[in-house]
């Protein structure tokens, strides 16, 4: 048996459910998060021998982040290939444009009232470190790490991702969605 | 404008003071009413996201598929001179046991894919499911002991149910450890015993009205279910039917002397 994979399955793997729901958090479809999940696990694998009994939770979110970003930047990349001649935009924007059928708007109309979409309307930068408190129950420092941030910003952030979060959610919760002091 | 300490009553909610500011920050939230409701809608806006927020684990599919994906990757970065390299899917700690238990993993699966299953209830195809996975993926064991005070707890905190966990070794099955896997609709625990060379799964979650067969089998596999509580067992095996019923009459016995 090998021993690095029995290694890297006992310290690694109990942690792939926290990496499915960063990536599920993170990326726009949960096709990307899959391929997000599975790149990262592999990355892990690889890089495992540089893993020195740190936190592995926090080492593997983090490349779970980095495989979400060099994604995210492919697709940037994909998207910004101009589409062929022929087409000129009005074809171009049709093609993307769909419109939405009534129950898909009605089922919108009520996630937008859930805790989770309010999460989800968060920026990028504000919702990775509400989700790694919140959901991961991670420490500031270990956050730090997995965003590669100074521990005063994540502290800034995460005030800011929850009085966002906090403003929207009480105000509904209230049902006074215009009474803003 | 907000209180310059709105940053220290945030790290308080989060635990990440000492015990010297901790007091420090309750002083001046009895002094700060502006504080004093941060910590207040802070408290209520966490409550509220534990409560709502799905704590979803990874599809099955989705596992599996990086499983293969870590095979394929372990495969390359290994001498291809051996010939099973890829049967090393096999748990870890079955590891030093012989190469019988990995072929006889392959000789399931293969039953499993070729005779196509007709199941004709969904949760008999969900439980057999979970079972062969978990004998050829690495997903067999999520917590390893053979002591029940350490799986017992271990439940408590990622499955939804809290199940019997004892060890028969002296009856022949030892108890070698627990894992999560998702049935109906629920984190299912699952209490892995050995029995010989076999593996007996014993798969709980939260019974529903659902009418299941008292005893099955499926492709080789045995199933009995049994109902305790609230909970919904089934214990899975290649064993014979005595061996597997033996495991059952123990756990049912147990059962009832709790219940008792």
């Amino acid at each position: 048996m090998d021993d690095r994979r029995s290694r890297f399955e006992a310290q690694v793997l109990p942690h792939l459910d926290a990496a499915y729901r960063f990536a599920r958090w993170l990326a726009r479809s949960p096709d990307d998060a899959d391929d997000v999940v599975q790149e990262a696990i592999l990355r892990a694998y690889r890089g495992f021998d540089a893993l020195r009994g740190s936190d592995v939770k926090a080492w593997l979110l983090t490349i779970v982040r980095n495989c979400h970003s060099t994604s995210l930047k492919q697709q940037q990349r994909r998207a910004q290939v101009p589409l062929p001649e022929e087409h000129d935009t009005q074809d171009g924007y049709a093609l993307i444009a769909t419109t939405p059928d009534p129950e898909s708007a009605s089922i919108r109309r009520d996630e937008e009232h859930t805790l989770e979409s309010l999460i989800a309307k968060l920026s990028d930068d504000y919702r990775e470190v509400l989700v790694l408190r919140e959901i991961e129950d991670m420490r500031y420092r270990e956050i730090a790490a997995v965003t590669n941030l100074p521990m005063g910003t994540v502290m800034s952030r995460l005030a800011r991702a929850r009085s966002a979060l906090k403003e929207h959610w009480l105000l509904q919760a209230k049902g006074e969605p215009h009474a803003v002091p | 404008m907000q209180c310059p300490d709105s940053l220290r009553v945030q790290a308080y909610l989060d635990g990440e003071t000492d015990a010297v500011s901790a007091a420090d920050i309750e002083r001046h939230m009895e002094r700060c009413a502006e504080c004093c409701a941060l910590h207040r809608d802070l408290e209520q806006l966490r409550t509220a996201l534990r409560r709502d927020l799905p704590h979803t684990p990874i599809p099955p599919a989705l596992r599996a598929r990086v499983m293969r994906a870590l095979d394929e990757e372990s495969s390359i970065d290994t001498p291809p001179r051996r010939a099973r390299a890829t049967w090393r899917t096999r748990p870890f700690w079955m590891g030093a046991t012989s190469g019988g238990l990995g072929m006889a993993a392959v000789a399931a699966t293969l039953a499993f894919l070729l005779l196509s299953p007709q199941l004709t209830s969904p949760v008999v195809d969900e439980v057999l499911n979970a079972h062969v996975n978990s004998l050829l993926s690495t997903h067999l064991i999520d917590v390893v002991s053979t002591d029940k005070h350490t799986v017992k707890p271990w439940f408590a905190g990622h499955t939804d149910v809290s199940p019997l966990v004892a060890d028969f070794e002296p009856q022949g099955y030892k108890l070698v450890g627990g894992r999560v896997d998702y049935l109906e609709h629920q984190r299912a625990a699952v209490v892995v015993y050995r029995h010989g060379a076999h593996v007996i799964n014993v798969f709980s979650w939260a019974a529903t009205q659902r009418s299941l067969p008292g005893k099955l089998t499926r492709n080789g596999y045995h199933f009995v279910f049994w109902k305790a509580g609230d909970l919904q067992y089934c214990a899975v095996s290649d064993t014979g039917w005595d061996e597997l019923l033996g495991l059952v009459q123990l756990l049912q016995d147990l059962g009832g002397r709790d219940a008792g």
